[in-house]
């Protein structure tokens, strides 16, 4: 089913309960009339049949669902306007009020809610047991865990850039939280009111059930008490207790469901993903003879993004890369030169489909390989390293295991002290020292990650190395540093490097040849000092020229 | 060390939280329970002396004869040495006595059914969301609908079906009667069969909630760059799905636990009402019916006490998993 | 002439030094550059002059044309900000409207001002009705330049105002903001770690490492000739392929 499709469901339901907990009792006539035709089962008069004493179960189910439904939205209001408080002003006040109110709310979370509304309601003398009594104390154990998730985004949202700027526009504090902050608050508000209301509906029917429930009301949990206490299960009278708790599970099924669709529109990544029998790869090339001299050749290879309106985003690009060459691919976001550089080792995914085009490594078709030999062709031949290098480490393990890994699933064969002393060996090529192989991908700079990152590449000796943005996030002189690192490897290990980036000036400093992509295009292709000095091509002197240089005229930027 | 002692003076607070509302709540709320208790404990012959009436009024308050901070010491020094005063409901045994007979039996039906809806439901998240696109996807709404089902009311239809219909499961109860309770293998198989049903009953209830959770967080993993280095590296499926994207994605599972702990604490309270089922939970209900305040009051602080060694053992098991939260400097 | 003076400032953030001694003057008609690589202080600086962040100690001086000293209450009618990434400084629930009439009437104006103030940073006053998702990267750069002139600000503090953007825009943003500077009479202070721009687009730099300012001076003299090993080795790093292709290097 789609969001969309979750939502209607959802909706659909949820409306059809709630009109027949409105209207159902205006038409049902009086539930608490009682007739000498006790149990009889379904059919003709009583169209959901009677109870012990002869009640009509429609009429009561009616009344009933009214009554649960009230008291569902009584606690689902007051629920949640307490987490709002507690969650939402706690958070944005932040200091010892957060602390405070974030203390309280975890304690609160803690502490089981039923039993406290158990001894509660155990305390109270049935007679003062009232429908609102009941719902301020279900409120009241059961709005912390609500606030708790509040408080997280509240938090996330308020150190957002908008709610600064508002805050140096000279916004109140009050209107900083209730048009900046509460807006964007607004799918997680309905989520966990949707959730208080459930929540509150099963709390009180437990409840009911338990004979605890609020004095002369008349909810779904009454009837199955009474139908409990009236044996309808021994007397196999299933239309007495049945229809309440189908009921139950029904308004809950379709606050799910609705719950489900706000989800997936606050996280799109949720949403159900269309099913598909294509591979990724969907072409079947013609593999050309390779270039002499060449480790990788890509020719006329077409990446489309599937869809309603597909995607053209890697045009009938042709590269080739030779033995120990840098070859700089250069482009602005979005112009495909990433979705080229995954489809070159098949790693993009759906919708993402190789259209039509070949790519040749050496001897290999690399389109045609089968899963297994894909795998084994990863790594071994050709490595990658990533722009964020914090978030391609795996956090939650220590570097030596996701170092490990690669020797583990590539050279079974190898001893365990002969890994522990590849790791070390490749660390120390990179400059970081073995001794961090015990460190967690926290503990460790920014630098010195992605130094942890082009070690791992180097693991199994590969030809090539695909290097997407890999200084970016890095400051220049750390940039500096690495790249001066990656130079020197080259010049030693003899791989060849595709560097893929934004950065003209640097590509035209450490390349030997350079593509320059735009729309998904290769708009140019030449040596870098040709690209320098003899730009051809209109859009490679813009970019040319969107770099000034530090130290001669200042060009474009004329003030 | 910072993170395991904040964690151990946050469930030290939640603990003195929980106490102190055990003490308030009887004194703020309307009715005479101690004349009620002394009462029922005439009506049960048991004496009716000052002293009783003294254990009673530590418990639930004098009625304004005492300053509330005396009254407040003297119900906390009782706790500490462990008197929780006598039931009237199962006269004349002590509290403790009686929480001390019904707890194994409610530790081990809803610990077990606990650990195995956690670990099913979590196994199957991460399926799931690894095979995202499936046939499996199906599985999602199918058993979030399943835990909007009131515990107790699947309970009764489990009974009806199962028991009643086919037969295959006892009505009620937590072992035959017949037998004498004992470690012989004729009584635990007995109590085997009977403690089936009630928690099949919890783990249907409970399963969708880790399922939901865990694969939307695997939805989330599978699309972190380390998952994606993972497999340029050339893992296999398994180890990417168990190691990389798993292993991160059960983080919030497990920190989440003491949410969904809640509910099944409170769930399996309602069913094993259902089932007759000799545990802490039918002990509370009997307590309230007859108004054995003591009684209630005992329980509800074993049953939180519980509920937060629970937790906090999951917390620090937590800390042990996940590196960056032992090295963080706020509690969040 | 209105002038920033800051003096002295100071923060400690949990016992660390973030900002430390650091005193300087923003005055009409004149760029400063504040160039550094990250963590070295310059964002908490322009943080605590947008009054965002307290200063541990120093002092921020507004004083007003005629050399008297504004009131505090009136100071973010004179001071604005520019963040750096223009995806997460526009609130993503509102209209480009609700961004530029909300400052304009906090400041005593009109909201009939939208229209004329989107002109000024060229771009359509048709554009007022879409929401930030609606934009390209520079357009949402040029709303929150709207935005921060909307109070008729005098002294505009510009926090790596084109780093997030794609490279063929940069200067596009840079020259708008040049553009403003000079027909407005504005003073402001350009936080980059781009050397290159901050030299071209600046009169005076002030080069910050670990919280304190190593290196100042007219930008060429302090860029091209610089004296502080520090200085030095960032002109260094950046790339430069004029070195490998004009010079005689490698190639």
């Amino acid at each position: 089913m789609t969001w969309s499709g979750k939502l209607v469901t959802g909706l659909g339901l949820a409306a059809l309960i709630v009109l027949f907990g409105l209207f159902g009792p205006l038409f049902t006539g009086d539930p608490a009339t009682i007739r000498d035709i006790g149990l009889t089962p379904p059919g003709g008069e009583h169209l959901l049949g009677t109870t012990l004493t002869g009640q009509d179960v429609l009429a009561q189910l009616a009344h009933a669902t009214r009554g649960s439904l009230w008291i569902g939205v009584l606690v689902g209001v007051m629920a949640t306007v307490l987490s709002g408080v507690f969650g939402i002003v706690g958070a944005y006040a932040g200091g010892v009020v957060d602390e405070a109110f974030s203390l309280f709310s975890n304690v609160m979370l803690v502490i089981p809610g039923l039993p406290l509304v158990i001894v509660v309601a155990g305390f109270v003398p049935a007679d003062q047991r009232g429908t609102w009594t009941i719902s301020l104390v279900l409120a009241i154990t059961g709005w912390a865990a609500a606030a708790r998730v509040l408080r997280a985004q509240t938090l996330s949202l308020r150190n957002r850039d908008y709610v600064a700027a508002a805050r140096v526009s000279g916004e109140r504090t009050w209107r900083v939280i209730c048009v900046e902050i509460l807006p964007n608050l607004l799918p997680l508000l309905a989520s966990q009111f949707v959730f208080a209301v459930v929540l509150a509906i099963l709390s009180e029917a437990g409840l009911s059930f338990l004979g605890l429930g609020a004095a002369n009301s008349s909810t779904l949990g009454t009837m199955l008490y009474y139908a409990q206490n009236g044996f309808a299960l021994q007397r196999e009278a299933w239309w007495w207790f049945v229809p309440p708790g189908l009921i139950i599970a029904l308004f809950g099924g379709a606050l799910a469901l609705i719950n489900f669709s706000i989800d997936e529109i606050i996280n799109p990544k949720l949403r159900d993903r269309a099913r598909r029998k294509r591979d990724v790869v969907a072409a079947t090339a013609e593999v050309a003879p390779a270039e002499p001299g060449a480790v990788l050749t890509v020719r006329n290879l077409n990446v489309v993004y599937q869809g309603d309106n597909p995607v053209h985003a890697v045009k009938d690009v042709s590269l080739t890369l030779r033995r120990g060459e840098i070859l700089g691919l250069a482009g602005e976001s979005g112009c495909g030169k990433t979705t080229l550089a995954y489809a070159i080792n098949r790693l993009h995914r759906p919708p993402a489909e190789v259209t039509s085009g070949s790519v040749t490594f050496e001897d290999v078709d690399v389109l045609a390989l089968g899963p297994e030999e894909l795998r084994e062709f990863r790594w071994v031949r050709l490595s990658m390293v990533f722009q964020g290098a914090m978030n391609s480490l795996n956090p939650v393990t220590p570097i030596r295991a996701q170092l490990q890994d690669v020797l583990r699933t590539h050279r079974p064969g190898m001893s365990t002290p002969d890994r522990e002393l590849r790791c070390a060996e490749v660390l120390r090529l990179v400059g970081v020292d073995p001794a961090r192989l015990g460190a967690y991908p926290h503990e460790l700079s920014g630098g010195m990650r992605q130094r942890v990152m082009i070690a791992m590449a180097l693991l199994l000796d590969p030809q090539v190395m695909i290097m997407d943005e890999p200084t970016t996030a890095l400051d220049v002189l750390v940039q500096r540093e690495i790249l001066n690192e990656i130079k020197r490897l080259r010049d030693e290990l003899g791989f060849a490097v595709v560097f893929i980036t934004h950065d003209l000036p640097l590509l035209l400093e450490l390349s030997d040849r350079i593509a320059v992509m735009r729309d998904g295009e290769v708009v140019e292709y030449a040596d870098a000092e040709d690209l320098y000095l003899r730009p051809q091509h209109p859009y490679t002197r813009e970019l040319l020229a969107s770099f000034p240089s530090l130290t001669g005229e200042p060009g474009a930027l004329t003030r | 060390m910072g993170y395991y002692l904040r964690k151990l003076a946050f469930y030290l607070t939640a603990l003195w939280a929980a106490v102190t509302l055990n003490f308030v709540i009887p004194r703020m709320l309307p009715g005479n329970p101690v004349d009620i208790l002394m009462a029922k404990l005439q009506q049960r012959g048991g004496s009716v002396d000052p002293a009783a009436r003294t254990a009673y009024e530590t418990l639930l308050g004098t009625g304004g004869k005492e300053s509330f901070a005396t009254e407040y010491l003297a119900y906390l020094g009782n706790l500490l040495r462990g008197e929780l005063g006598v039931s009237v409901s199962a006269f004349p045994a002590k509290v403790s006595d009686v929480i001390g007979d019904a707890l194994p039996w409610t530790v081990v039906l809803v610990g077990l059914a606990t650990l195995i809806s956690f670990l099913l439901g979590v196994g199957l998240g991460a399926v799931v969301g690894w095979k995202r696109g499936t046939w499996l996807d199906s599985l999602v709404p199918a058993t979030t609908v399943l835990s909007a089902v009131p515990y107790f009311w699947l309970a009764l239809i489990l009974v009806a079906a199962l028991s009643s219909g086919l037969g295959w499961f006892p009505l009620n109860g937590g072992y035959d009667v017949v037998l004498d309770p004992g470690w012989d293998p004729e009584f635990i198989g007995s109590a085997i069969y009977h403690g089936t049903l009630p928690a099949l009953t919890i783990v249907i209830s409970s399963i969708g909630g880790w399922l939901l959770g865990m694969r939307n967080m695997m939805v989330s993993a599978m699309s972190e760059d380390y998952v994606l280095t993972a497999r340029a590296k050339g893992l296999t499926d398994s180890r990417i799905m168990v190691r990389y994207a798993a292993r991160n994605a059960v983080l919030p599972s497990v920190a989440g636990f003491a949410i969904s702990l809640g509910f099944v604490v409170s769930g399996s309270i309602v069913t094993e009402q259902v089932f007759s089922y000799p545990g802490i939970g039918s002990k509370l209900l009997q307590a309230v019916q007859n108004n054995d305040y003591a009684l209630m009051q005992g329980i509800f602080l074993v049953i939180t006490i519980a509920v937060l060694g629970a937790n906090l053992v999951v917390d620090l098991l937590y800390g042990l998993i996940d590196a960056r939260t032992r090295d963080r400097s706020t509690v969040s | 002439m209105t002038t920033l003076e800051v003096r002295n400032l100071t923060k400690k953030f949990h016992g660390v030094l973030a900002v430390d001694d650091v005193s300087f003057t923003l005055t009409a008609g004149r760029t400063v550059a504040l160039v550094g690589a990250s963590g070295s202080g310059k964002s908490t600086i322009a943080r605590m002059i947008a009054r965002l962040v307290h200063p541990t100690s120093g002092e921020i001086l507004l004083t007003g044309p005629e050399g008297v000293p504004l009131p505090r209450r009136s100071y973010r009618d004179h001071v604005q900000m520019i963040f750096q990434d223009p995806f997460a400084s526009l609130n993503p629930f509102h209209t480009v409207e609700h961004h530029l009439a909300r400052p304009l009437r906090l400041h005593g104006r009109s909201r009939t001002e939208v229209p004329s103030l989107l002109e000024r940073v060229s771009l359509s006053p048709d554009l007022a009705r879409r929401r930030p998702h609606e934009l390209s990267g520079g357009q949402r750069q040029r709303v929150a330049i709207a935005r921060a002139l909307a109070p008729g600000a005098r002294v505009i503090i510009a926090d790596e105002p084109v780093s997030m953007l794609d490279v063929s825009i940069r200067l596009g943003i840079l020259k708008l903001l040049a553009r403003l500077q000079r027909e407005e009479d504005l003073a402001v202070l350009y936080i980059t770690h781009d050397l290159a721009t901050a030299r071209h687009f600046s009169d005076e730099v002030l080069v910050m490492h670990q919280g304190r300012i190593v290196e100042r001076g007219p930008s060429d003299d302090v860029l091209v000739r610089p004296q502080d090993p520090y200085t030095r080795q960032l002109a260094a790093a950046a790339p430069n392929p004029e070195a490998r292709f004009r010079e005689g290097g490698p190639s």
